[in-house]
């Protein structure tokens, strides 16, 4: 085996703790003071508890003070109960056809005979802070732990499409993944991208995260990878590719994940979506990770703020920060490259003067001029988030 | 699994082979039980129930307190987009209780 794999010790080790919690009949869940609950997940840190069943787990905010999310805090977001938790890579298999020349099942040793790219990207849930919305709406209530950013690592999209021999009149490419619905009358977890968009070079199907193997959360044994956009088009587990000759019209295209079609996506709170397209790329944002809300701060010594600064895939130009509510803004140290896809970490030295209430704030703008706006964009299903967030800090 | 884990060592053993690298090409995690208790009102036990039979009920502890308009809405999303197979008349429990425990009284 070329990859280091999940050992029986480990497995041992994770078992043998479930069994313990089993036999006290409680799982330790920490209740924050906001109310929310941490958890201990298979292969992931102390996560936020969102959901159990199917398992949404959101990363602390303190991660996003490194520039690469280890695989253990990234997020965690399924759909549908029937998630795979055991996966013989001997057996597993890629099955990719449709409207192609032949249909071919890649082993995981198919896949690595390919040739290995690499990206480091930011993956973003599309409800990411969702529980910001005002007025609120249903869903997953994530705060701002629904991303990440991760070096990935696998085989283009392209090269595995090229193996099954894309036809003539193709249109959209759909992608299914292990994991199944709780009942017959749920529509399965699948999604598709336009052929065009599949041939693109940077998409690619993962079988790395940062260096070593997917966690069995994050989509063991591999995933789709698509830099740039929302994460929901990031199938994991992936195990069907299907080439289509007629438009995809699967529920979680047609029906789910949509946002108003228009340039914002947005339409004024509290109403109602009339025409929808399916979301894509993402927005452009930035975070202050640090200091974080509510901090206490002394007055003349310097402090340095610190986040981070993303786009849909066109890298981040600069950011500005303001330390009196929007009023001035002065403009960022940025931290190193790690390509279009990845954050940027960005640095302000700030000293304040005089002791009181102070609001922090960021605005990120990319190498094509997108950047973040003042008011929060509303949508019915709470995505794209993207406002220029304040951080309330105390200096004494 | 680990009834086969077993069995490959064993037959390894018999064999005087390594079994390692066979071992090694599964990949197994258990799911923590985590329990969630529904505030307690009419109609708490059927919607635990039938809301419980696709996904656990801390997708209803985490929302924001709603209308009766968007319980009604997220609920009938359940049975006529999600697929779930619940009788109008439980979907009316399952309504009332969601906005009276977690609902704005609106």
């Amino acid at each position: 085996m070329v990859y280091k794999r999940f050992t029986r010790r480990d497995f041992l080790k994770t078992a043998g703790a479930i069994t313990a919690m089993a036999a006290t009949g409680s799982f330790p869940t920490n209740i924050f003071a906001d109310g929310k609950r941490l958890a201990k997940f298979p292969e992931k840190t102390d996560m936020i508890l969102l959901t159990s069943r199917p398992p949404q787990l959101e990363t602390p905010l303190h991660y996003f003070k490194e520039m690469i999310t280890p695989n253990d805090a990234v997020f965690v977001r399924w759909h549908l109960a029937n998630i795979p938790t055991s996966v013989n890579v001997a057996q597993w298999r890629l099955k990719v056809g449709g409207n192609t020349e032949k249909q071919v099942e890649l082993s995981m040793d198919d896949l690595k005979k390919l040739e290995k790219v690499s990206h480091t990207a930011v993956i973003q849930c599309s409800g990411n802070s969702r529980s910001f919305f005002d007025p609120r709406v249903p869903g997953g209530q994530w705060g701002n732990g629904a991303m990440g950013n991760v070096t990935w690592a696998g085989a283009r999209l392209r090269d595995v499409l090229a193996m099954a021999g894309v036809k003539a009149g193709s249109v959209d490419v759909a992608f299914n993944g292990l994991d199944g619905p709780p009942l017959p009358s749920v529509p399965d977890f699948e999604k598709s991208l336009h052929i065009d968009q599949a041939m693109d070079d940077d998409i690619i199907i993962a079988y790395e995260m940062n260096g070593t193997y997917l966690p069995m959360l994050n989509g063991f044994p591999a995933r789709l990878v698509v830099p740039g956009w929302y994460a929901t088009y990031w199938v994991k587990s992936l195990s069907d590719i299907t080439v289509r000759d007629k438009p995809f019209d699967g529920f979680w295209m047609k029906s789910a994940y949509r946002i108003p079609d228009n340039p914002c996506g947005c339409i004024p709170p509290g109403s109602a979506q009339k025409t929808s397209i399916p979301i894509n790329r993402m927005t452009t944002r930035s975070l202050i990770v640090d200091p974080s809300e509510g901090s206490s701060i002394a007055a003349n010594k310097p402090v340095e703020i610190t986040g981070i600064a993303f786009s849909g895939g066109y890298g981040i130009r600069d950011v500005l920060i303001s330390a009196d509510g929007g009023n001035s803004w002065k403009e960022a140290r940025l931290g190193p490259d790690k390509g279009r896809y990845s954050w940027k970490q960005f640095f302000f030295s700030w000293r304040p003067a005089k002791p009181g209430k102070y609001t922090l704030m960021s605005r990120a703008t990319d190498n094509i001029g997108e950047s973040q706006p003042l008011d929060s964009l509303w949508n019915p299903a709470g995505f794209m988030r993207n406002k220029i967030e304040k951080v309330e800090v105390v200096v004494k | 699994m680990r009834l086969y884990v077993a069995l490959a060592i064993v037959l390894a053993m018999a064999a005087g082979i390594a079994y390692a690298a066979s071992e090694e090409m599964v990949h197994s995690i258990t799911l923590p039980a985590v329990h969630t208790e529904l505030k307690t009102g009419p109609g708490k036990e059927k919607t635990e129930t039938l809301c419980a039979s696709c996904h656990s009920v801390d997708y209803i502890t985490m929302q924001p307190n709603f209308s009766k308009a968007v319980w009604t809405a997220e609920v009938n999303k359940m049975i006529k987009v999600m697929g779930a197979p619940i009788q109008e008349v439980d979907a009316m429990t399952i309504i009332d209780y969601l906005a009276a425990e977690y609902g704005t009284g609106k």
